[in-house]
């Protein structure tokens, strides 16, 4: 039976990667609609 | 401003869902034994790579819609569904490579899903680069649904492309016409996945409606 292979790095930066760019992108859309406010 | 408001709560919302898939993903679901840890990618990119597939479904469908009925909203609708698509995508080609790096021993290969997804990701910006090229609006949303048409043509070949092709990309263990071959805990964590794309797609749709909408009149205002 092969070892289980130790990669969690990878994983951690693949679900960083993710939460960053969605959460850019929900800021983003924020400020946008509040400069329309103004 | 009903909209506007329904979109950022909804927003808020998908990202306290998204933190709760962090939590169960990283610490509550079992660790799959061949491919490790790396494997719990899968519960960010499918449902990344689905919602994608979805928001140029729709930009497609809409673009039928404003071609047929010549409503001005479904074009709001289209332009805001490839915006939030084109950030999905992003979800998407990010979180795939980083996880073909410990699997397949490189970050990306021209095989046919990898490549259409690709593709797919270049016309949502084609399809925002055209928006922005043309002034006239009428012109725009026209030229904009026929684009959003050929994205809908492309959808079926990126799910087939993994049985028209040979491919290193895995075949659909949820989307398939068996049962679904995954345990019911990582299943769980998938649908949590979608469901949470689901409702941030939802919420990012809606503010970027209100805002086109907004601009909309403003550009009336000062015609």
């Amino acid at each position: 039976m092969p070892d289980t292979p130790q990669n969690a790095g990878y994983m951690i930066a693949a679900y960083v990667v993710a939460g960053v760019v969605l959460v850019a992108y929900a800021v983003a859309l924020w400020l946008r609609t509040r400069r329309t406010d103004e | 401003m009903i909209l506007l408001r329904a979109g950022r709560w909804t927003t808020l919302a998908g990202l306290a869902m998204l933190a709760g898939l962090y939590v169960r993903a990283l610490a509550f679901t079992p660790v799959e034994r061949f491919q490790g840890a790396a494997q719990k990618i899968y519960y960010i990119h499918v449902p990344a790579a689905w919602t994608a597939m979805l928001a140029m479904a729709f930009v497609g469908g809409a673009g039928i819609l404003y071609l047929l009925l010549r409503d001005r909203r479904f074009d709001r609708f289209a332009e805001a569904s490839a915006e939030v698509g084109t950030a999905f995508s992003v979800v998407m080609l990010t979180t795939g490579p980083i996880w073909a790096k410990p699997i397949w021993g490189t970050w990306w290969t021209w095989d046919a899903r990898l490549t259409f997804t690709l593709l797919l990701f270049l016309l949502f910006l084609g399809y925002l680069t055209l928006r922005g090229a043309v002034t006239e609006p009428d012109l725009r949303a026209r030229y904009s649904a026929v684009l959003g048409i050929c994205g809908l043509v492309l959808l079926p070949f990126i799910h087939l492309s993994v049985y028209l092709f040979r491919t290193l990309h895995p075949r659909p263990i949820v989307l398939q016409p068996a049962r679904p071959a995954l345990p019911p805990e990582m299943l769980l964590t998938l649908l949590l996945g979608a469901a949470t794309m689901l409702v941030l797609y939802a919420g990012f749709v809606m503010q970027r409606m209100a805002l086109a909408h907004r601009r909309e009149r403003e550009g009336h205002a000062h015609a």
